[in-house]
């Protein structure tokens, strides 16, 4: 009995924190369900740095983020750009000095996902949780 | 007495382009108004309230009008952003001059109506305030100057095409080369002294994604008569010329330039450049410059590099280093240049610059001592 409970114990220390992970640290890179476009990190990293502006069939790539002070944004911004915020704050100085600015932000994970239903031309995330049939997932982040 | 005459000249050139200036903003503004209400009001089809980081806003007829602490102040969903920038600098030089004073106030105009057309423009207005070592009292004799003023069509990344005066692209220090920008208080003499800062005519310029970084492009020639040009550099005749850059996303850039340079006596003037950056760690960074061949300001075969690293020693405050060694056209000397230096950054926009300009030998080109600078963007 002893050991049988050691074992379950085991078990559950051994699963529960990567289980917990994966529900809480994966984020999906969403899109408008008419978008079929398929993106690599390297290309979401470089949209969200505002130097890939346009979609392959024309129109304006609208990036979207969340609040600086949102974990997610944090999570999302280690995973896509690898940089330190010093870093990027330097990247965002040299652009505003061509008039060139950061994704535009909204309030909440709720907000990003009903503006990319409704926006064609727009990408954000949220966590995979969150997803449903009102946006289309492009990349899976972990 | 030509000197006045000149004087009086280089006023009434420059109330020109102001009137020019005050003329074509509206006028753009207002053409591009309707296509530019219709582009927000599609923009903002969701109808979701955007969360813009702000340090204070308030709410007008054209919507909020946001400020953000060295982001400038947005106005509503027109796309029309006004920020800029200032520095104010004291210097006490090896040779015994003493100065200080508050540099430009510099605004950055950012209109971006529609989806494919930018409208960018930076405006200074100074000296606003001079001390100097010797002379009585405070010296305020401020002039408005269009530092850059271009349209930007924005077809596709690859392809893009601006019109105007915009600054040179050769190399790394001259695409960004204002205070808030760059981590010493002196620029380096091949960037100062050798090609023209700005040029005014038009550029075809993109940007490709292969492998995993992007390799941007820029074809650039002159056709205007200059805009504002700067009195004590004046530009040369005509000029033309090309950079290539490649941008890691792993922290790190190689680029390439080329420019041609008309002389006024017609002859053709070739100058090659490189240009590295690198980024080896969070906390620093490597940068260099090289350049080669024949600028615009005097003939002769000149070579010149600059080698700089920046460290984070503790968060917010860096130590920098440059080493330069600037070989000029003809029998001139070269000379050998160290800039030592510390630099606090509390806050993305806001810098703190204290550095030493050592040369080898007295020259035309630098003038060692100390410096300190504040500079700030908002």
């Amino acid at each position: 009995m002893v050991t049988r409970l050691l074992g379950l114990t085991l078990t559950l220390i051994v699963l529960a924190p990567s289980s917990l992970v994966g529900q809480e640290d994966r984020v999906a890179v969403i899109v408008h369900p008419q978008r079929h476009a398929a993106l690599s990190v390297d290309e979401v990293a470089q949209i969200y740095l505002r130097r890939k502006r346009f979609w392959d069939d024309g129109a304006v790539i609208v990036p979207l983020n969340l609040p600086s002070q949102a974990p997610l944004r944090a999570l999302f911004s280690r995973l896509v750009l690898d940089q330190t915020e010093t870093r990027l704050a330097d990247y965002w100085n040299r652009q505003y000095f061509y008039g060139i600015f950061p994704p535009a932000t909204l309030a909440s994970t709720e907000a990003v996902r009903r503006y990319v239903a409704a926006d064609p031309n727009a990408i954000g995330y949220v966590p995979v949780s969150e997803v449903d049939g009102s946006v289309r997932v492009i990349l899976h982040l972990e | 007495m030509e000197a006045l005459r000149s004087h009086s000249r280089t006023r009434r050139d420059r109330l020109i382009v102001t009137r020019r200036v005050i003329i074509f903003l509206p006028l753009l503004i207002t053409l591009v108004s309707p296509a530019a209400w219709a582009a927000s009001a599609n923009e903002a089809a969701p109808s979701i309230e955007r969360a813009e980081p702000e340090t204070f806003g308030t709410n007008t007829p054209l919507g909020r009008l946001s400020y953000q602490a060295g982001r400038g102040v947005r106005v509503g969903k027109t796309g029309l952003v006004v920020g800029g920038f200032t520095t104010a600098e004291v210097e006490r030089l090896e040779e015994g001059d003493s100065r200080g004073g508050l540099e430009e106030l510099s605004f950055l105009v950012s209109l971006k109506p529609i989806p494919f057309v930018h409208l960018f423009t930076e405006l200074g207005l100074g000296p606003l305030m001079e001390l100097e070592r010797g002379r009585k009292g405070v010296h305020s004799d401020p002039q408005f100057e269009v530092d850059r003023l271009y349209l930007d069509l924005e077809a596709r990344d690859a392809l893009n095409l601006r019109f105007g005066k915009f600054l040179t692209p050769i190399g790394r220090w001259n695409l960004a080369p204002i205070e808030p920008l760059v981590w010493t208080t002196s620029e380096p003499v091949i960037v100062d002294e050798v090609f023209d800062e700005t040029m005014t005519g038009a550029m075809l310029h993109g940007v490709g994604f292969p492998l995993d970084g992007a390799l941007s492009y820029s074809l650039y020639g002159t056709f205007l008569n200059p805009l504002d040009p700067d009195a004590d550099a004046p530009p040369a005749k005509r000029s033309t010329g090309a950079h290539l850059e490649w941008a890691s996303l792993r922290g790190w850039s190689v680029g390439a330039s080329y420019w041609a340079s008309q002389r006024r006596n017609g002859e053709w003037n070739h100058l090659g450049g490189a240009d590295l950056l690198w980024q080896p760690h969070a906390r620093v960074e490597v940068s260099g410059e090289t350049v080669f061949g024949e600028g615009s300001r005097e003939d002769g075969v000149l070579w010149g590099l600059y080698a700089q690293t920046v460290v984070e020693m503790v968060r917010t405050l860096y130590l920098v280093g440059r080493y330069e060694r600037f070989d000029p056209p003809g029998v001139k000397r070269a000379v050998n240049l160290f800039d030592l230096g510390l630099v606090w950054e509390p806050v993305p926009y806001l810098r703190l610059k204290a550095d030493y300009l050592i040369a080898d030998h007295l020259n035309e080109f630098s003038e060692p001592g100390f410096r300190m600078s504040l500079s700030l963007l908002f």
